[in-house]
């Protein structure tokens, strides 16, 4: 067993973890879940946090890399009681169905939104071409990420 | 996974007095694309360089020079890569898999692993890269093309790669990629890069194909046939006809021999046009 200190949605945490353990176990074990296990190879995009505000996959990523990091889950962006605005367009467009995949897919949106607030439908499109979507046939999911992209405009959120 | 410890190397020194102290049952880690999808079951210790400051892209001495722990998106957003004839290998990194991969993958483990369907060997084969790395306390170097027809596995199992070198280039290069959607491997890949002389006759030819499902070949009858004439509408069909006589393909889980041997012509044709049409736009 190994120490290690991150970030953890704002949050300084100082966890036990295996050497060998991914990052995806360790957010599942402190109650992130969020954090979907679908593939275990990188392919599915439902496991996707952010590391220091870059889309990872933490399925792939070894534990002990983000000693000293920062990671940010779903829970770091919005609560049941107090929606992000990209939850709020993904459930005003219809853009979740049986919501496995939304975690990734909003986190990525955050990330395409943080560099480009104005993207095009094929620009959002090409955001999210790694995450899969087995329900939405991800028309409502774009719709949803140019809904919020619009509010961001506006000045509605930041 | 029997991995035991994980250590943060704080150089490449660190990192190989490592490896070497764990005797074939440490390995090096920098993304950690293909260790955390499989590992060997003797490996007991990770060897973290991704902290050892092999990281960084920078002009010197009239080389290109990336670290090998630069990740696939550092170098695609990098302005230096972006002001490298035109953009080009940026825009082969575009290719690469998605954002998410491409922000662990780095550079040297493209290089290393070697995927013989990967995009990055295609590209760097093209442009004549140099690999850079260390074994013991002596630095070694060679060209991608040449180290990918040695035993590049066993020499990167007691070795730390630590940098690529890309040459300048007067001319343009181009790249292209068949796959079934985008972000998902090469069912075939391509580059080619043209240069003109001061009387507008073709100085140098690069024609590399990949993922045919072999890895990254330059095609030398193609770049003989090209060399020394003038670029022209017909030329490119002469070169496109020339490469599907002469690539090397085979039949994998992906696609049939038969496929790779009619797309490669139309993919040289295209990597060709359009480097030319960047090379004459240079030109004007």
């Amino acid at each position: 067993m190994m120490k290690i200190y991150f970030e953890l949605n704002g949050e300084p945490r100082y966890v036990e973890i295996k050497p060998g353990e991914m990052l995806l176990d360790l957010l599942r074990r402190l109650g992130m879940r969020s954090v979907k296990e679908g593939c275990r190879t990188g392919e599915c995009g439902a496991c996707t946090v952010l590391l220091d505000g870059k889309p990872i996959r933490s399925c792939l990523t070894f534990a002990a890399k983000v000693k000293g990091h920062r990671i940010t889950t779903l829970e770091g962006l919005g609560t049941p009681e107090d929606l992000h605005p990209l939850q709020e367009a993904f459930l005003e467009t219809g853009a979740i169905q049986c919501g496995f995949c939304t975690p990734g897919m909003i986190l990525v949106a955050h990330h395409l939104l943080s560099h480009n607030p104005d993207p095009s439908p094929e620009e959002v499109r090409g955001a999210i071409t790694g995450n899969l979507c087995r329900c939405t046939g991800y028309v409502k999911i774009v719709d949803a990420v140019m809904l919020a992209a619009e509010r961001k405009r506006k000045g509605e959120w930041r | 996974m029997s991995v035991r410890r994980y250590h943060y190397a704080r150089d490449v020194e660190e990192a190989l007095s490592l490896l070497e102290a764990y005797e074939g049952r440490g390995a090096i880690l920098a993304g950690g694309m293909d260790l955390s999808r499989g590992m060997a079951p003797e490996i007991e210790g990770l060897i973290d360089i991704t902290t050892a400051g092999l990281s960084g892209i920078s002009w010197a001495n009239g080389d290109l020079r990336i670290g090998a722990t630069t990740t696939l998106e550092e170098v695609r957003l990098s302005d230096e890569v972006r002001g490298y004839l035109g953009g080009f290998l940026a825009e082969v990194m575009a290719h690469v898999a998605t954002l998410p991969l491409r922000c662990m993958a780095t550079l040297g483990g493209a290089v290393v692993s070697a995927h013989p369907w990967a995009d990055v060997p295609t590209a760097l084969v093209a442009l004549g890269a140099e690999a850079r790395w260390r074994t013991g306390e002596k630095t070694e170097k060679a060209p991608i093309e040449e180290l990918y027809r040695r035993p590049f596995r066993a020499i990167f199992r007691r070795s730390v790669l630590t940098e690529i070198r890309l040459p300048r280039w007067e001319g343009a290069f181009a790249f292209e990629k068949v796959s079934r959607n985008a972000g998902d491997i090469a069912l075939i890949n391509c580059a080619c890069g043209l240069g003109l002389d001061d009387t507008g006759k073709i100085a140098w030819a690069r024609v590399v194909v990949g993922a045919t499902p072999y890895r990254a070949e330059r095609l030398a009858a193609v770049e003989a046939l090209l060399a020394g004439e003038t670029p022209a509408e017909g030329l490119w069909e002469e070169a496109a006809r020339k490469a599907e006589a002469e690539a090397r393909v085979g039949d994998d889980m992906r696609a049939p021999a038969e496929w790779r041997r009619a797309v490669v012509p139309v993919i040289v044709r295209r990597a060709l046009e359009r480097a030319a049409n960047a090379v004459m736009g240079d030109e004007r």
